[in-house]
């Protein structure tokens, strides 16, 4: 698609944007692998209707409120780029789009407020597990709040465990293989500690000591993705400084929205004097479940005790891992690894469950709705145990098959592994 | 194509065709913000101008509800399935009234009597998808088959690779349900008059398309894939013509030049031969494996016999990755340039090696990338114009496509397999079809559409009018 972005948005993300515009054809095999179009059926809230909307307000062509809406509400999944044969790289433009145009937002103080909560909340992780304590307590309360604060409430997990921190170095067990830096998360780390606990867990069983470099902090993705470019290059900056690449055979993640933000650090500083900092820095990023499927393949993964009996697990693939960073095959692997497991492909596995960073709290009904969708495909498989590799997906899967009457416990792929080597599976 | 910026200061919301819908239609069916109505504009390859007003509609009902609308206001409609079509089909040329059918999404199945019956928003996968539990298919399967309509399949004759042995969109259809250009809705069988055949790849400018009643199959019980390569494009389109000669019926023969080969595999890294000149893909199906079996070893005979090299699908997965390969090629061109003039032409197979090598000549002579490729067993091909809008002279491109289609028909061809006309190839209608042939298809048009008010501009050309 021909374009004028270029001199309308000079600079790094002017170049990101009209790359990714000039790349689309508009030939609409992106149209059913979006969530959004599936649910409403419309061309404005598709793939190729939010890149013909973007290019238009770029050039002027189109008033950002108008277009608004409909870029609202793109998750961000990124199933398009997965669908895309002529290599548009969707999840850039939409990213610096945001960026781009949020400072000309208007917005009403109270919406304002309530996305500076957002982004200040979930970045920090003690604060958030406060705020989680008292929504639990608020809980009962809900159906007497307007949707936007029950949001929130319904995705809270029955229980908010106890913070665990982890420890600045894990050493290696037995003989030392490798050692990787870790990134331990901002929200997990309240809702769901034991993914940081045993992903340090196998690590270590594996010989690889794990460094959590002390002044980390959020990736920044929340904030990039709602369009706060300027707290989002701040964190950036501020990972940058604290990790160094040099230093480390990879830097993991375990979330998959983290990592697919830490992957984005060259886009986002593209054009400007650290570009080839973040360039370095993103080339060592892996998801936790990259970096143990390549010691399986090199045959220096621990093998797992076998399950006490035959399960069934539900891979779900989130879209920050799979349509993201391309992420599909180690997870799946892994499981298999594990003596006893059969891993069930999920119907409309590509579809996204509606969770997607602050999605849930910004449109509440469209989440909701997809929620619901992925949990009926996921229960359709009669699964024993569901297995994902992303907290915001943990929690939104969770809270749907629960809706849907399931009991089957919902794990990070990491938690199933270590429970395998615990012999606890 | 139309620029981005002259459409700015579109007609107010609430313009009196916008006004008027909302009164005979609930309003969530009624788009009429700028954002809205700019997304629908354009089709796979071509943009057009804002329309006033966009319909999604659920029902017939409101199909002639916003035709009824459209009348009084005196202006166009265009009808919009997945807007995944090649010709401009689907994108407007004046302000009006767009029907975009993508929630008319009903359809059963009838195991008994083996049909479908689908409204016209239903994706062509989905007909197949549903009927496959009944131990049904649905063949006809355009390379867009996971995102197009059966409204615009039915509106383009929409084929596929499945069309050498099986046929295309029209050979499976039994009744269409139609609104006319008065609001009038018609249940056209294929009996006395074939009126349906008259609606079918009529590309809206008869007629809208709301349902159709689909024939269905049982699917082959054994299919056996295999990929061929060779050093020459030529000598590839002879190997077709020697495999069928020698009497194999294959369910699919496509082929696809080099750089359509390099461009998908820059998508999907599947291994393909990078090197080769010209790639083919076949099918061979039916219920006896011998049979399925004697018919691949005759055009594995073929290949060879033309100089090519064979590789065997082994398993299902490599032959599916093969197709998903074939699927991808059109919109994989992107990754070359910008934009493409798409040809559709369709020649008798005998003449198939003389015509790809004039093409191929014709591209290699001109200033432009010529990529080649299509269901060579019917003798469709594709052949498409890669440039850049911003570097290139948009008229020196028009008129290498018109020299394409001239081979075409000179060696006793067509200009349209199954994308349509539309307002890409309505120009060399002139060429294709005589003046008084054109005068009759001008006079249906009059007789079905008197206002001249459904899609105009689209296939027929203006100059033979009246």
């Amino acid at each position: 698609m021909n374009n004028e972005i270029r001199g309308a948005v000079p600079g790094g993300q002017g170049e990101v944007m009209a790359h990714a515009v000039d790349a689309c054809v508009h030939c609409g095999f992106c149209l059913p692998a979006c969530p959004t179009y599936a649910l409403l059926g419309d061309e404005m809230d598709s793939p190729r209707g939010r890149i013909v909307l973007m290019k238009e307000v770029l050039e002027g062509a189109l008033p950002l409120a108008d277009a608004a809406p409909h870029l609202d509400r793109c998750l961000g999944c990124q199933g398009c780029v997965t669908a895309c044969p002529s290599g548009v790289p969707y999840g850039e433009l939409i990213t610096a789009f945001r960026g781009w145009s949020e400072p000309q937002r208007a917005r009403s103080p109270l919406d304002r407020a309530k996305r500076s909560a957002i982004l200040k909340i979930l970045p920090a992780p003690k604060v958030f597990s406060v705020a989680a304590r008292v929504g639990q307590y608020t809980k009962p309360l809900a159906p007497l709040l307007p949707a936007a604060l029950r949001a929130p409430l319904d995705l809270l997990p029955e229980t908010v465990p106890a913070m665990q921190p982890s420890p600045a170095v894990t050493p290696a067990r037995g003989v030392q293989r490798g050692r990787v830096a870790f990134l331990v998360g901002c929200a997990q780390q309240a809702l769901t500690p034991n993914f940081n606990a045993a992903t340090l867990r196998v690590l270590a069983r594996n010989g690889i000591e794990v460094v959590v470099p002390e002044g980390q902090g959020c990736c920044g993705a929340a904030a990039l993705h709602t369009g706060a470019r300027d707290e989002a290059l701040t964190l950036v900056r501020r990972n940058l400084a604290t990790f160094h690449p040099g230093d480390y055979d990879a830097i993991l993640s375990n979330a998959a929205g983290c990592g697919a933000g830490l992957k984005e650090y060259p886009m986002v500083l593209r054009g400007e004097h650290d570009e080839a900092r973040a360039s370095a820095f993103a080339a060592k990023v892996m998801d936790i479940s990259e970096y143990l499927h390549r010691l399986l393949q090199a045959g220096e993964l621990e093998p797992p005790l076998p399950a006490s009996r035959p399960i069934t697990v539900a891979y779900h693939d989130a879209c920050h891992l799979a349509h993201a960073q391309g992420v599909r095959a180690a997870p799946r692997a892994l499981l298999r690894f594990i003596p006893g497991v059969t891993v069930q492909e999920v119907p409309e596995g590509d579809l996204c469950c509606g969770s997607a960073g602050t999605y849930n709290l910004e449109q509440p009904e469209l989440a909701s709705q997809l929620g619901a969708r992925k949990a009926k495909n996921i229960l359709s498989t009669a699964p024993d145990l569901i297995a994902s590799g992303n907290i915001g997906c943990h929690t939104q899967i969770q809270s749907h098959v629960r809706r849907a009457g399931s009991r089957a416990p919902v794990m990070h792929t990491v938690e199933v592994l270590d429970r395998a080597y615990r012999g606890e599976l | 194509m139309g620029s981005g910026k002259r459409q700015a200061s579109g007609p107010p919301p609430h313009s009196p065709l916008a006004t008027d819908l909302l009164r005979r239609l609930p309003s969530h069916q009624v788009l009429t913000t700028l954002a809205e109505r700019r997304n629908y504009r354009y089709d796979a390859i071509q943009f057009g101008e804002t329309p006033l007003a966009v319909v999604l509609p659920e029902t017939t009902a409101d199909v002639v509800a916003a035709v009824q609308a459209a009348r009084a206001a005196g202006v166009p409609v265009v009808g919009r399935g997945a807007a995944s079509g090649l010709s401009g089909g689907a994108a407007p040329l004046e302000p009006g009234l767009v029907i975009s059918f993508t929630r008319m999404t009903g359809l059963r199945i009838d195991p008994a009597r083996r049909e479908a019956r689908a409204q016209a928003g239903v994706v062509t996968l989905a007909v197949s998808e549903a009927a496959r539990p009944h131990g049904l298919i649905y063949p006809p399967d355009p390379a867009s088959f996971r995102t197009s309509t059966i409204g615009g399949n039915l509106a383009e004759n929409a084929g596929g690779p499945m069309c050498f042995k099986y046929g295309v969109t029209g050979d499976y259809v039994r009744a269409l349900q139609v609104v006319d250009a008065a609001g009038e809705v018609h249940e056209l069988t294929r009996d006395a008059y074939d009126l349906a055949g008259l609606f079918i790849g009529s590309e809206g400018t008869l007629g809208l398309m709301t349902e159709a009643t689909l024939r269905l199959v049982p699917p082959p019980r054994v299919t056996r894939t295999l990929m061929a390569h060779f050093p020459e494009v030529g000598a590839c389109a002879e190997a077709v013509s020697q495999a069928i000669a020698a009497g194999a019926v294959p369910s699919k023969l496509e082929f696809m030049d080099r750089a359509c080969t390099n461009a998908v595999e820059d998508y999907l890294s599947l291994g393909l031969p990078r090197g080769a000149e010209a790639v083919l893909l076949v099918d061979t199906d039916g219920d006896d494996l011998p049979t399925v079996e004697e018919e691949r070893a005759l055009v594995e005979a073929a290949c060879v016999a033309a100089g090519g090299t064979v590789r065997r699908a082994g398993t299902d997965a490599e032959a599916a990755a093969l197709w998903q390969a074939r699927r991808s090629v059109s919109p994989a061109l992107g990754r070359i340039r910008p934009q493409r003039m798409n040809e559709d032409i369709a020649v008798p197979r005998s003449a198939l090696p003389e015509v790809v090598r004039e093409i191929r000549a014709l591209g290699d002579a001109s200033a432009f990338t010529v990529v080649q490729f299509g269901h060579i067993g019917d003798g469709n091909l594709h052949p498409n114009i890669l440039f850049d809008p911003r570097h290139d002279d948009p008229h020196a491109v028009h008129d290498l496509a018109h020299r394409i289609a001239l081979v075409a028909l000179r060696h006793g061809g067509v200009l349209s397999g199954e994308h349509g006309i539309g307002t890409m190839k309505r120009d060399f209608m002139r060429d294709a079809v005589d003046p008084v042939t054109l005068g009759a298809l001008w006079s249906v048009k009059g007789a079905l559409d008197p206002a001249g008010l459904l899609n105009p501009g689209k296939v027929l050309p203006e100059e033979v009018k009246g």
